[in-house]
Parts: structure tokens; sequence; C-alpha cells
């Protein structure tokens, strides 16, 4: 029998945050955009809180003195000194997914290389906001692509679990980052202006891809309350809480040595079913409590399987850092 | 303009298609004869077939583009027309490789044993002593069946006037394999029909008998094993990968191994340590082991030849083979084979001259125009020169070497490979090339059939590594008599 190496469970798993995140990160800058147009200019809010989502505060005041749609965008889509840009992401799921051919399809080989050169023609500068558009709007067909494909003609083994395992941890902490925007009371001066009182919550079913599937599932307006049990509870939802969490239990458990990870994710799962809020500030704070139990999670996968106990510093991928907020 | 052999000019030399009157040689009209029907349309679209096909089979190698910018994948050259082997002079090469095969590795084994040929007088002690590739650890070491050199890959060449000759042994880490099977499946995708005019000796068993051979150098009765590589940034990186998958063995790198304070050698995975019983080895002995070779490499494995040495892990190659891959050991391969087996060597060496010694040193020097120098340690072609085509200066500057470190060369006269029709654009031109077939050696020995062609496509070139511009093609053992 052949066995699942560390390290290339690690490539893997890496492969599948690094997918997700690209894809994210896509989504993310399109929509606010789109949202930004629909906002009457004197309102306040701008391109700041994709930085805030991102997590990357730190790095971006580093280099940039103001949020403006440029500084943002060349942030988060090609800056190469920010690991966690568009492009910093295709460049690191391409240098995880060289390692795991015979692994991985040899398309999905292929089909990365594809994305990466698709993304280093159409999304450098001097990017315009059409062609940013226009590019950003290919890279979820290109993930999607990768994703079917893998989906359907991988062997679903203990590599495939991993993958999968970084996809959903990627995925849920991307989800409530999004929802942690949602609940910040920037427009809380403004909400008087009835066209725009639910603006930002449309905004974050937007970027969930999630606006028709609220509409089946949920039946009404869309207002605070109801997207927020929506997004976390509903388990229907592949872009939910709940739903990430159960993916992450269910491919956790086709592992070994799965014990401590599991707790985490089951404690995760309880703390999901049990919550309810009163206001946007105790929202807040409980998604805060979620990205650090997920970042938890995170360490306990690279402690049961990356880092074996003769080779302590095996992991080396950073985590990015959570700035959320404030 | 559709392909003319009356055409096609042999310029004197030895061609493995066509004759100096511009005729098909025995068993190779019905390909010249499905080559000519083709028009221009169908020979492009063709050659676009297998580059198509080559990229989506992923078929690359690695190239070094210098310090810093690391190295690139290139989609694998690859010539659509097949060099044709008739089944009866295969036959003749297949016994006289496993001879030479057998006979260096009871010369290696000898080397770091008894050294009963140093005190016979047949190699001299200091050659082998001043070898690079000597390595005093490996004394007293007896690696199952006797055999150090599991996997060797010897380069075939066919002078003008049709005579084979071995070019060289690469018994340390030989690759290609990987392409001759790659190269076969193109083939059949691109030109099926050739299929029927042929009786084709398949090639694609080599990795179960690989993997047999591997299997052998073990008691264990289900053993791991393992493919060691440096890396994806190797040049041979997807043959190591494509190997393992082939095999159903673990390609692990340096990283994932470690050795125990039991002197056993394990595999870090998700399931736990994992004992790794064979390891398939595709890094250079200096990198192997850390604790005993180069103490900066990243690569090998700290301990690994301790576990080796202890017999709790069979390695192939094992490590200290590279001393009969020696250019100048090389040129005693002929006694070497008489020596050990008392028979009389199959297949002949190309004329070589000893730089080390001085009558033979003088007709070197003398006679730099007209001769090929090598280095007794280099591979990829590199370090050599080819005099005919040398300048004065780096005639000079070689002189200047040998004079300085005669141990470090020999000398041969420069053959005229052999050629083969090539497409080049619309129209076949001839083309220089080799063969490396693999030779397998464990509890039995095995040799391809057939091997990977390797071509130079600049005209008149003789340099046909991958590294250096060189293509390849399909290699056909085609069986007339059934």
């Amino acid at each position: 029998m052949t066995y699942t190496l560390s390290s290339t469970a690690q490539r893997s798993y890496w492969l599948g945050r690094y997918l997700e995140r690209a894809e994210n990160t896509a989504r993310l800058v399109n929509v606010n955009a789109r949202l930004l147009y629909d906002l009457p200019k004197r309102l306040p809010l701008g391109w700041q809180p994709l930085i805030a989502i991102t997590g990357n505060q730190q790095a971006f005041s580093e280099y940039y003195e103001e949020p403006t749609e440029k500084n943002v965008c060349r942030f988060l889509i090609n800056d190469p000194r920010n690991s966690g840009s568009l492009l910093s992401s295709l460049e690191a799921a391409r240098e995880n997914v060289r390692t795991l051919r015979g692994i991985v399809p040899r398309q999905t080989v292929e089909y990365v290389n594809e994305m990466v050169l698709f993304a280093k023609d159409q999304l450098t500068e001097p990017l315009s906001r059409s062609r940013r558009t226009a590019g950003l709007i290919e890279v979820p067909k290109f993930t999607q692509r990768i994703d079917g494909f893998m989906s359907a003609n991988m062997l679903h083994n203990a590599y495939w679990s991993f993958f999968r395992l970084g996809n959903y941890l990627e995925r849920t902490d991307m989800t409530s980052r999004i929802m942690d925007v949602g609940t910040d009371n920037m427009l809380e001066a403004v909400t008087d202006l009835e066209p725009y009182a639910d603006i930002q919550w449309r905004s974050v079913l937007l970027s969930l891809d999630a606006t028709q599937s609220y509409n089946t599932e949920v039946q009404e307006p869309i207002q605070q309350d109801s997207v927020l049990d929506f997004l976390l509870h509903n388990e229907r939802l592949p872009r939910s809480l709940a739903y990430g969490v159960n993916s992450i239990r269910q491919n956790l458990r086709g592992l070994p040595r799965h014990e401590s990870s599991l707790r985490i994710a089951n404690r995760i799962r309880r703390k999901l079913r049990d919550s309810s809020f009163s206001d946007a500030q105790q929202a807040r704070a409980f998604l805060d409590e979620i990205q650090v139990d997920l970042a938890s999670l995170d360490r306990a996968i690279h402690r049961a399987y990356f880092e074996s106990p003769a080779n302590p510093a095996a992991a080396g991928k950073t985590k990015r850092k959570k700035s959320t907020g404030a | 303009m559709t392909i003319d052999w009356r055409s096609y000019d042999t310029d004197g030399l030895w061609d493995e298609l066509i004759t100096a009157n511009h005729r098909a040689r025995k068993g190779a009209g019905n390909l010249c004869r499905v080559l000519t029907n083709l028009s221009d349309e169908e020979l492009t679209a063709r050659k676009t077939a297998a580059e198509l096909a080559i990229r989506s089979m992923g078929i690359t190698f690695t190239v070094y583009t210098g310090e810093g910018s690391g190295s690139i994948d290139r989609e694998w050259p690859f010539d659509i027309v097949p060099r044709l082997v008739m089944k009866r002079e295969w036959d003749q090469i297949s016994a006289g490789l496993q001879q030479r095969v057998k006979a260096l590795n009871r010369f290696i084994e000898d080397v770091y044993h008894e050294q009963e040929i140093f005190k016979d007088g047949v190699v001299p002690r200091e050659y082998i002593e001043r070898s690079k590739d000597y390595r005093t650890e490996c004394l007293g070491v007896s690696p199952k069946h006797g055999v150090w050199s599991h996997v060797c890959g010897s380069d075939l060449v066919r002078d003008a006037d049709g005579q084979v000759y071995v070019l060289e042994d690469n018994l340390r880490v030989p690759s290609g394999v990987s392409y001759m099977l790659e190269n076969r499946e193109v083939m059949k995708r691109v030109f099926p029909e050739l299929f029927d005019e042929y009786v084709i000796h398949p090639v694609d068993d080599y990795p179960a008998q690989l993997k047999a051979c591997l299997r052998s150098l073990t008691d264990v009765r289900s053993p791991q094993i393992a493919v060691l590589t440096p890396g994806i940034y190797n040049s041979a990186y997807f043959e190591h990968a494509y190997l393992a998958s082939a095999m159903s063995a673990q390609l692990v790198e340096g990283s994932d191994l470690f050795v125990g304070k039991d002197d056993v050698v394990y595999m870090r995975t998700i399931e736990g340590m994992i004992r790794v019983d064979v390891i398939y080895r595709r890094i250079d002995d200096l990198f192997l082991d850390p604790e005993v070779f180069d103490p900066d490499s990243m690569l090998g494995v700290p301990g690994l030849m301790r576990a080796w040495r202890a017999g709790n892990v069979a390695l192939a190659n094992a490590p200290g083979c590279g001393v009969a891959d020696d250019k100048v050991i090389y040129t005693y391969v002929p006694e070497i084979i008489r020596y050990y087996l008392q028979e009389e060597p199959i297949l002949p060496n190309v004329p070589s001259y000893r730089c080390v010694e001085k009558d033979q040193r003088d007709y070197v020097l003398a006679n730099l125009d007209k001769l090929v120098v090598k280095p007794a340690n280099e591979s990829g072609g590199y370090g050599m020169m080819i005099g005919p085509r040398a300048s004065k200066a780096e005639r000079d500057k070689f002189s200047r070497q040998i004079l300085a470190n005669p141990r470090n060369y020999m000398a041969q006269p420069m053959l005229s490979l052999s050629t083969s029709p090539t497409l080049i654009d619309n129209h076949v031109e001839p083309r220089h090339l080799d063969l490396r077939p693999f030779i397998l050696s464990g509890a039995k020995s095995y040799v391809t059939t057939g091997g990977l062609t390797r071509v130079a496509m600049r005209k008149g070139s003789i340099v046909v590594n991958s590294s250096q511009g060189g293509g390849s093609k399909d290699t056909w053992v085609v069986d007339l008599e059934t």
C-alpha cells in the first residue's frame, strides 16, 4: 500500500486554501466595486473594509497611505509584497500543484498554469476598472474548473480530504470575515436613507453568490438578523459557516489521528448551533471568536499531520494575522 | 512538396533508414512509403498533433535558467519520424549490454572488497583511488546479489561503417527512460496506422520490471519502496514522478525521510512513521547523506549511509557505483569483461586514449584537432571538447588542462554519428542521433527493448542532450520474422 506523505498532504491542503483564497479575493473586489457604484458619493463606505476583511491592515499601512480604490485593488490583486494578494495566492497554488503531480489529475497542473498565465497577463498594472472587472470575473471560472476537474477525476483519498479541508477552512474563515464587515456600523449615520438601509447585507450576500439561495430559503426581505441566521446556520448553503464546519468534520473523520482537530471542529459546530445575538456588536464578537477557533483548528491540523515530532519546523506557511475591525 | 527520398542526402554517413543510393534499408520500406504518401498538410497536422499530445500529457523537462531565476519547464522535444532497429541486431546489442553491466558490477564489487583486479595488474590501482567517485565509505559493504548499479543507461552510437559502439555507461543516476515510454504513447496517438505495418516490440513493461528489480533488493516480503528525488526543480523531476506513480511507489524528498537511532529509514506520513526498505535514489552520492558527504546538502537524509551499511535499507543505485562510470575506467571495460567473465566483449568500445599514459597523451596533444576530449567525470555533454569544431584557443586551453591533470581526461577519435530522417519544417533531413537503452540488474537482469533515441536537431550537430537543444524519437525494435 502507499501512504500519505505529510509533506504532500500539507501541499494539498495549501493548494485548497490558496485556490479558495484567490477565488474569494476576486469575488470580493468585484462585489465591492459594484456596491460603490450604487452608493451616493457622500457616503463614507469605500475600499477600507476589504483590507479589514482580509486581515491585512498592518501590511497595507506599511506600503500605502490611503485606502483608495487604486491602492486597495493593487494591494489585493497584484502586489507581490502582499503574500495574500490574488496573484501571490495563485503563484503559491502553482508551486503547490507542481509538487502534486501524480496525486492530482494531469490537467489540474495545466489548468493552474493557465490561470496564473492569464492573471499575469490580465490582472497586472496598469489596471483600469474595466480590465480589472473583466479579469476578476474569469478567476472563479478557472478555480471552479480546477475544482470540478479534481472532484470528478481525482482519487478521493487522504490527499483529497486535505485539499477539501484547505478549501473549507479558507472558505469558512472568509465567510465569517465578510459577515464581519456586514456587522460594521459604518452606515449607521445614514440608515435613514431608506434605499440604502440593507445595502451592506445585500453586498454580503452578493459577494458570497448567495442572494438567490437566500431568496429561496428565507423568503424574507434582506435584513441583518435573517442574513446572519442564514449564513451561520443554513446547512444547505455551501458557503455558510454551518456547511463549512460540517464539511471539515466529515473530511477529518476519514483521516487517521483526527481526535484533536475533530474536537475543535465539533466545538465550533456547537457554538454555531447555540448562537443568537441581540445586536451587531454581539455578532461581531462571536464572529471574531469563530475566526480564532478556525486558526486553532488550522494549527491542530498542522500539528497532527504535517509536523512530525522529528521535524518540528516543517510548516513554514504563514497564517494571516487576525486584525479585523477597529 | 511531399517527402522525396531522392533529394535526401546521407552525405556519406550511415543513415538508419535510407541507404546512400536513396533506397529504404531492409525493414524501413513500409515506414518510408507511409511518410511519402502524406501531403504537406497531413505532415504538419501530425506534427501539431504530437505537440498537442505532449502538452496535454504534460511531458516536460526542466531547464536551469541560471542563478536566481531558477528553472523552467519545457515541453519535451519530439520528432515524429521513428527510428527503427531490427530485432536480430537488437538481440545482439542486448546481449552485449547485459554482458557489459554484469562485468561492471563485478568490478565495483571487487573494488570495494578484495581488489583482485588491481593485484592482478589489469587496472592500475591509482586510477581508482584518484577517481572522484571512489568512496572509501563503501569499502566492505555487500549489496544483495553483488549488484551496485541496478539501473544503467548506456549510450550507443553507430559510426559511418555501420558499427555500433558503446560511447559511455551511465551507472549512477541515468535518466530518460520515462521519455522512452512517453514517446511510444505519443506515437500511438499520432501515427496509429504505422502500428499495423510492423510488429513493434512494446516498451511499457519497464515500470513493472523496475519494480521487480527493486523488490529483489530486500528480503522483506512486501517492501516499502520509495523514489528519492531532489525535488521539483531537478531537470528529471518529471521522470521521478512518472516512475514513482507507474510503480505505485512513494515519491519522496530527503525531508520526507529520517533515520532513527535504530539505523532504520522512516518516512513521515499522516499515519505516522513508516519504515522504508528500498530507495530508488535519484540524487547524486555526495548529496545523499550530510552526515557522511556534503554537510550542507539539504537534499539528502542524515544517517542514510549508516542505515545502508547496516543492511536496513537497499539503495539503488548503490553509493560509490560511479567509480565504474569514470571515462578513464571506461577505456578498460573490454579488459574488465575479459577479466571477470572470461568472455570476449560482444559490443565494442569506441577506441580511446588515456591521457595519463605518456605515449597516448603525446598522441592526444599532437592531434587535438581530430579528437574528442572528455573529462573523466561529467555528464550531459558538459566539459568536453570536440576538436575538429573547437577554436585554437579552446584547444590550447584543453592542452593546458590535460597537462595539469592528465588523470582527468581521455580522448576518442571523432565518430561520424549515424543519422536518421527527421522532420524539419515540411521535409525530412538527416540528423545525428544516439541511443540510450536501460539495463536493470537485481536478482535478474533486463534490457529495455530499444531505448531512448536522442537526436541533434541542429544540422550537423552531434550534441543530442535535451539540455542543449537535442530532441528525441520513438525507437522501434521491429521483428521482420513474425
